[in-house]
């Protein structure tokens, strides 16, 4: 297992040193002004020095997109097996599911902060919003494709419709499901930042979002950076988590976990 | 027959040259004239009475008499214009005087060349129904007080009345918080968000920041030091027309409001005319002094002020780096 694991993060782990590398040589080479571009070394130097405020605020922004992500996965789930159960339905609401996805997040925030009020319930709400449509999606996507043979199998054993839901829709359409969420994870974290820029509480509670708009202000352009890179380092755990939750409900009958 | 075409041909030809010449010998003598230099403009906020000058010199032809073509460019909220101008991908900028020191130290050389404002704008405005006759009677509430995050302000407020307790939010809802009640406070330009609310009548009191002891050049026009470097002499050709324009601007708004009104229909002509009666004592000058004028004490105080307040690890070892004074 830890073999496998280890074999599975050395290709990403070599390219981000090899990234990390270039970076770091392109700026000694060009030598631009720190607030432009700052140094590899500066940004880490940035986090240890700010590590008290960043790690907290990363758990916040981290707290904020978990439970966001939560009421879209619930959500997109439900709303899509409603819509794969009634072709009335799918026609009338995807396309204004669809709308959900296309609405500019930035240009609804500060709505948000008017209807939940300051605090983590926009960032949740924001995240929520963002990542809702690729779990519905999938879950639609994949109870559509469900295999009429065995639909009819059902059928004939007379098997009630929560009973076709829970034993065939939901497992056939998993893979699926999954993929939405894997999606949905990292964007949960996108959205409950700009959340947090409109409608987070600044001083010792800050979340990531806040303390990004604050650093750009200050040009602390290195602060910006090792911010940005804690927000991409939560959104990564969450894919990861969601990513092992797949795998550990796929691995025993679905070649998409091998 | 054949020699009278050739001649009416000859004739033709002659009167096409002599024509084109006529033509040619004003066009000549335009291009004589010297070509306007291009510049740009970064604003940091859409069209408004604070920039009322910049728009009058363009309007007023202030800018050409001057040898320059300047091209304003529209900012909003978050536009990068610090950044922009050290860099040089604009040759002005209008920056707050923080902006100037802070980016300094990071080793974006910019210098500040002209500022709006004499007296600070900043304020933080509260409904007049508000029990806060103060900004530390505000500050050590526990209200909640829309204000962008890593304002210097905010630091200098923390601690000029320490044990504060106020919740800080951002400002993004514009000002649908504020009148809804959900923030109790909110940071603002003495002559932008209060007017709005006047004209829709609902009252407010303001607290300058100035008074408070916080009192940078706000909206200040700064270039980068290559290009002062550079063309020292297209520098003192914009603050010239500035200085112009903003006197012309200051004598009389009206006459230029319906040109940045149709740059920004969002802002009522009414709004404009107000904000421009109220901004007009924070921007005339108070002794004999060009409009625009810095004074080097106020940069030292503000430098000194950023030190204290850890917002600079060191104050400027030249000072007079920071800015200039385009001679008068």
């Amino acid at each position: 297992m830890i073999a496998r694991l280890l074999r599975a993060a050395l290709p990403p782990a070599i390219v981000v040193i090899a990234l990390i590398a270039a970076w770091d040589i392109a700026v000694r080479l060009m030598q631009p002004s720190e607030y432009l571009v700052p140094a590899p070394l500066a940004v880490a130097r940035a986090f240890l020095e700010q590590r008290a405020e960043l790690v907290p605020a990363a758990l916040r922004t981290a707290g904020s997109a978990a439970a966001g992500f939560a009421i879209a996965a619930a959500a997109g789930v439900l709303a899509g097996s409603v819509l794969a159960a009634s072709r009335f339905l799918m026609r009338g609401l995807y396309p204004l599911a669809t709308l959900l996805q296309m609405v500019p997040l930035v240009a609804i925030a500060p709505i948000l902060v008017i209807w939940c009020g300051y605090g983590p319930r926009t960032s949740i709400a924001s995240a929520a919003i963002v990542s809702v449509f690729p779990v519905l999606a999938a879950t639609l996507d994949g109870m559509r494709s469900t295999d009429p043979g065995l639909a009819e199998l059902f059928g004939v054993c007379r098997a009630s419709r929560l009973q076709r839901w829970w034993k065939l829709e939901l497992p056939w359409a998993m893979p699926s499901i999954v993929t939405g969420l894997r999606i949905a994870a990292g964007l949960s974290v996108v959205g409950a930042i700009v959340g947090e820029i409109v409608g987070a509480f600044a001083g010792d509670a800050s979340p990531i979002g806040i303390i990004i708009l604050s650093a750009m202000r200050e040009n602390r352009t290195d602060l910006v950076f090792a911010s940005v890179a804690l927000a991409a380092a939560a959104g990564f755990a969450l894919f990861g988590l969601v990513s092992l939750l797949g795998w550990s409900l796929l691995r025993r009958w679905h070649a998409s976990a091998g | 027959m054949v020699t009278s075409i050739h001649r009416r041909a000859a004739c033709v030809l002659a009167a096409t040259l002599c024509g084109a010449l006529a033509l040619a010998i004003p066009a000549g003598a335009q291009d004589a004239k010297p070509a306007l230099r291009k510049v740009r403009l970064q604003l940091n906020w859409v069209p408004e009475p604070e920039f009322g000058g910049i728009y009058a010199a363009r309007q007023d032809g202030l800018f050409a008499a001057e040898g320059l073509d300047v091209e304003v460019i529209s900012g909003a909220a978050g536009t990068p214009v610090p950044q922009m101008t050290a860099s040089g991908q604009v040759e002005f900028g209008v920056v707050s005087g923080d902006q100037v020191l802070t980016l300094r130290e990071r080793g974006g050389s910019l210098v500040a060349l002209f500022t709006v404002f004499h007296t600070s704008p900043m304020g933080v405005m509260v409904p007049e129904a508000s029990p806060h006759r103060s900004l530390e009677s505000l500050w050590k509430s526990d209200a909640t007080v829309a204000m962008e995050a890593g304002l210097p302000f905010v630091r200098y407020l923390n601690k000029r009345f320490p044990g504060g307790k106020v919740k800080l939010v951002p400002t993004g809802t514009g000002l649908a918080a504020f009148e809804r009640g959900t923030v109790q406070a909110q940071q603002c330009f003495i002559t932008a968000e209060p007017v709005q609310l006047e004209l829709r009548k609902v009252p407010v009191r303001v607290f300058s920041l100035a008074e408070g002891g916080y009192d940078p050049y706000t909206v200040s026009i700064a270039t980068s030091e290559a290009f002062l470097a550079k063309d020292r002499a297209a520098c003192a050709a914009f603050v010239r027309a500035l200085r112009k324009g903003w006197a012309s601007y200051l004598k009389e708004p009206a006459k230029y409001n319906p040109s940045i009104h149709k740059l920004n229909p969002a802002m009522s002509l009414e709004a404009m005319d107000l904000a421009a009666r109220k901004q007009h004592d924070l921007v005339a000058p108070r002794t004999g002094d060009e409009v625009g004028w810095m004074e080097r004490g106020r940069w030292v105080t503000l430098a000194g002020q950023l030190k204290e307040l850890g917002t600079l690890k060191e104050q400027p070892a030249v000072i007079d780096a920071v800015f200039w004074n385009a001679p008068r």
